[in-house]
């Protein structure tokens, strides 16, 4: 039997598997809605894995990473669980080795990583608010009427992008209806979206920020050509988009699940197992807590979002 | 007539010494208000301008829980930027609301009228005694750095405590005497010895430990409610933490620390920029050249001074090659993004060490 | 030599200091370059540079003097602390000289006004002109012909909305910061679009602060912000004269979102409340002042 190492980056739009050899090559990889479920969803993930995986790999390894890897790396077992940053940078890194600046735009996170020898230098991560990140994307996308696949081909045809605030999700929403009724061509808008996509990105999350090349472009939205070309022309320089850049995430935490295997062997069954989460609001003191219990097999294994510690 | 009743917003655990001074000065219940929870922040929020800086909103919060406890004087302070001016707004929406109190701003545009307060508290109690007043004021800001300077104390150590919680439990009971003080020498006595107590807890702390620095806006670094509780996860990593801000800094050491701070950061900074924000670049510089390996920078959402000295901040933290990371907290803010981005943090401080 | 070029931004101190700017250095022969307009370029290069979290006013202002990079020897930038203890402004008056400083490698000519310790404006134009290389005289004269020159623009442009108070259209009283009114790419828009409705607009700021500033204590107590005070005294001294009140400001100005509110509550006229941000972003803000501008004339109808 030949070991292979599992990660699982959980993100709020979608879910990422991918199992990886041992020399960190790609054996399995797949793709999926979270559709706020994300144990659902990765129950689904296991099971699309599973039904492919040759039958000469035993896992040795679970990584889990992304805003559900706390939770999902109580169901699956995981050996560790790490946060998204890390786990794109190692990932990268085990593709392009010199990459100096990792700017990633996910579902409802956007972030930017500096690297120098292969050493995370300095990030930052949007100010906890969606604007300009998928997820607003996707709403925009859907309220102009154009699926979200040719949002970025669709914004490469437009000589003019118009002009959209984009600082705000509320702010940009109104704009956009506001430009949609005066009157201005779809390619514009949608080319002037891809574009203060990037202005609101750069005046953000990359304030500040020395961004120098290689430069890797990942998360959902890398996949949006038009996004990429407006990258490209403010930058100055040329962005990477990695066929795998969606993958990232995933890839790294099964590379850190690798380093860090404790010599167990692990199943995919997990179908079987029961797995429940019940919130409710603690009384016992004028904290008032919002808890979440976390209940395996009927068992409850953990407990979060006490101030007290008492639970 | 019926005893009046005094309540004021909370602070950390500040309201152990106004508690204490009040009950010595004035004849009145004193209304510690409830913790803020998230209801204080959902009714603050309600009820608050757009865009006004957090402690607007955990203040207001905390004013309508106590008047809803059948508080009917309420103590707020004023301080060197738009704090000054929350005092007259939120009397006027609590007024609105139809609540029927006194208000008392101990800071009225930016001073301190004595005459004025004076007479307010005579109001209240008739027996108010200014000699009295001013001797419990005394041994109440005694308190005051007594409890900083344990805080500053647990801070460095908490997170390498061998027993969990220990250093907590050790300081609430310093807590739970000091609110039984008779006088000045009594409350000294029982500093001393709490004090010898806590530095007694085992720990154990590597003597090339992570160091970081917090700095940033008042309230947020004062109140844990605000900040999240960041101090805490950052001792779990095990984290040495410096914090400068506290309430007996603003009040008996600022004024002079500012001149030194502007003359150490001369060739970033000129002028005192409001608030705390020259004083935060000042320890930027500090930190940047004694071996600390990050800064935290947090403050809440739109605190004006904090965002005008971020750019200059981060322009110290570059040229040192000190990573900084900074935070803007509102009410709605997410834990979890907060602890995402602290792990991450740790993780980058951790992997420039073993470079 | 050559002679020295002082570049002006025409963005907030503009507005309260550039005429006497320009006449003064004017007097004292330099080369005077206002950077123009305020228009789409500038706007975005003061995003750049500026914090996200920064009021859209402050990013205009680095907007303004990055445009000035490079044209000039020096660039004028006041440090304003107050104009005596209970006249304060707002704290990004204080350290815009130093976040500039930090930001930008141009020179930069400045001078402190705070008059709670004695420094006042008379003595930064002193300093200034020193370090340029004029003699004590030179300046002083220089000073107080501008200043008088000044004044009497002052007046001249008060006595005017003064007189507007008389028309027989629909006023409205526009409260805000004179660098956002009259800005370009701000305020101008507004106030063009309110003319086009053929609304007579006065301005907060063009009233005699003599006035305005200890009749504004009817509205706020302790209001401390010297400008602050100034735009809300307007409202006692013409309330029974216009027919609705607009608040401009820009997101997220500090004072204003505390002092507006405030004075919301209090205030018995109809009224508005436009809060700029970001570039284009005033979507529907056309709609909202024409009904506005239909509920003053129907409260005018009926009030006669």
């Amino acid at each position: 039997m030949k070991p292979c190492y599992l990660g699982i980056d959980i993100g709020s739009i979608s879910t990422k598997g991918v199992i990886l050899d041992e020399n960190n090559e790609i054996i399995r990889s797949l793709y999926i809605w979270t559709e706020g479920n994300p144990i659902e969803a990765v129950r689904n993930l296991l099971d699309g894995l599973k039904d492919d995986l040759p039958d000469c790999y035993e896992i040795k390894g679970i990584g889990t990473t992304g805003s559900a890897r706390k939770l999902i790396g109580l169901m699956v077992d995981a050996n560790i669980v790490k946060n998204e940053i890390t786990a794109h940078a190692i990932g990268t890194l085990s593709t392009y080795p010199d990459v100096h600046t990792i700017l990633e735009i996910g579902g409802q996170d956007s972030k930017i990583i500096l690297l120098e020898n292969g050493i995370i230098t300095d990030y930052s991560m949007n100010t906890l608010c969606a604007a300009g990140t998928g997820s607003f994307l996707s709403s925009q996308a859907k309220r102009l009427g154009i699926p979200i696949e040719e949002f970025g081909s669709m914004a490469l045809e437009s000589q003019n992008p118009v002009k959209i605030a984009a600082r705000c999700t509320v702010f940009a929403e109104s704009d956009l209806i506001h430009k949609a009724q005066l009157g201005y061509e779809k390619k514009d808008i949608v080319a002037g979206l891809c574009k203060s996509i990037v202005l609101n990105y750069l005046n953000n999350v990359g304030k500040g920020k020395k961004i120098k090349g290689p430069i890797v472009f990942q998360g959902g939205v890398s996949k949006n050509k038009g996004v990429v070309k407006y990258f490209e022309e403010v930058l100055g320089e040329k962005v990477i988009v990695d066929p795998n850049s969606h993958l990232m995430g995933a890839i790294g935490i099964a590379i850190l699940a690798h380093n860090n295997a404790v010599g167990k062997t692990y199943q995919l069954n997990i179908r079987d197992i029961s797995f429940e989460t019940k919130g409710m609001e603690c009384n016992r003191c004028s904290n008032h807590c919002e808890l979440l219990k976390i209940y395996k097999d009927q068992k409850l294994v953990d407990s979060w979002g006490s101030k007290c510690g008492k639970f | 007539m019926s005893k009046k009743t005094i309540s004021f917003p909370h602070m950390g655990n500040y309201s152990i010494p106004v508690e204490y001074l009040l009950h010595h000065i004035v004849d009145a219940n004193i209304l510690i208000a409830p913790k803020i929870s998230s209801r204080t922040i959902e009714l603050g929020t309600k009820y608050s301008p757009e865009f006004v800086c957090t402690p607007f909103k955990y203040t207001l919060g905390t004013f309508i829980e106590a008047l809803d406890m059948k508080a009917d004087i309420l103590i707020q302070a004023g301080g060197g930027c738009r704090y000054g001016y929350y005092s007259e707004l939120q009397n006027q929406i609590l007024e609105d609301l139809g609540y029927q109190f006194t208000y008392i701003n101990l800071i009225s545009q930016g001073k301190t009228d004595i005459c004025k307060i004076y007479r307010e508290f005579k109001k209240i109690d008739s027996h108010f005694h200014i000699i009295k007043a001013l001797y419990y004021l005394f041994v109440t800001s005694k308190m005051v750095k007594y409890m900083d300077h344990v805080d500053d104390y647990i801070r460095m150590n908490i997170g390498f405590e061998i027993k969990k919680d220990s250093f907590i439990h050790a300081n609430q009971l310093m807590l739970e005497d000091f609110k039984k003080a008779k006088g000045f020498f009594h409350l000294r006595h029982m500093y001393l010895k709490h004090f010898r107590k806590i530095k007694k807890i085992p720990i154990e702390k590597p003597s090339n430990c992570f160091k970081i620095g917090v700095i940033g806006e008042l309230y947020t670094l004062m109140e844990p409610f605000a900040n999240y509780d960041l101090e805490m996860i950052l001792a779990k990593y095990g984290i040495e933490v410096k914090r400068y801000t506290n309430a007996h800094y603003l009040l008996f050491e600022k004024k002079k620390e500012v001149k030194k701070y502007l003359k150490y950061a001369r060739e970033y900074i000129q002028y005192r920029m409001g608030a705390d924000a020259a004083d935060n670049i000042g320890r930027t510089k500090y930190l940047c050249t004694h071996d600390y390996d990050g800064i935290i920078h947090i403050k809440s959402s739109f605190c004006t001074p904090e965002i005008g000295a971020m750019p200059i901040i981060n322009k110290i933290c570059n040229q040192y090659d000190v990573p900084v990371l900074f935070f803007s907290f509102d009410a709605n803010t997410s834990k979890v993004g907060i602890e995402t981005r602290l792990e991450a943090f740790y993780d980058m401080i951790e992997m420039r060490r073993k470079k | 030599m050559d002679k020295i070029r002082i570049g002006i931004p025409r963005s907030i101190h503009y507005y309260y200091y550039g005429d006497l700017w320009i006449n003064f250095f004017k007097k004292l022969d330099c080369d005077v370059i206002v950077s123009p307009r305020t228009n789409r370029e500038i706007m975005e290069k003061g995003i750049q540079y500026a914090n996200d979290e920064m009021c859209l006013s402050m990013k205009n202002l680095l907007g303004h003097i990055s445009y000035l990079q490079g044209k000039c020897d020096y660039i004028i930038i006041p440090r304003i602390d107050n104009y005596g203890v209970q006249n304060q402004t707002c704290t990004n008056f204080l350290a815009i000289y130093d976040i500039v400083n930090n930001m930008f490698s141009q020179d930069i000519l400045s001078y402190n006004i705070d008059v709670a310790h004695h420094q006042t404006e008379e003595k930064g134009f002193l300093e200034m002109g020193r370090k340029l290389g004029f003699t004590k005289k030179e300046i002083q004269r220089a000073y107080r012909d501008a200043k008088t020159f000044v004044q009497n623009k002052k007046q001249e442009l008060i006595r005017k909305n003064i007189e507007k108070l008389n028309s027989e259209k629909e006023k409205v009283l526009l409260i805000g910061h004179p660098y956002n009114m009259y800005d370009d790419y701000i305020g101008r828009p507004i106030i063009s679009f309110l003319e086009k409705l053929n609304v007579e607009v006065i301005y907060s700021d063009l009233f005699y602060s003599s006035i305005t500033g200890p009749i504004s204590k009817q509205l706020s107590r302790e209001l401390y912000w010297k400008f602050n005070k100034e735009s809300i005294g307007a409202i006692p001294v013409v309330q029974n004269k216009v027919d609705g009140i607009i608040f401009l400001s820009t997101f997220p100005c500090g004072p204003d979102s505390l002092v507006n509110e405030l004075v919301m509550r209090k205030i018995h006229l109809p009224y508005i409340n436009l809060i700029l941000d970001d570039i284009d972003g005033r979507a529907g803000f056309e709609t909202r002042l024409e009904s506005f501008v239909d509920i003053m004339q129907e409260r005018k109808r009926k009030h006669v």
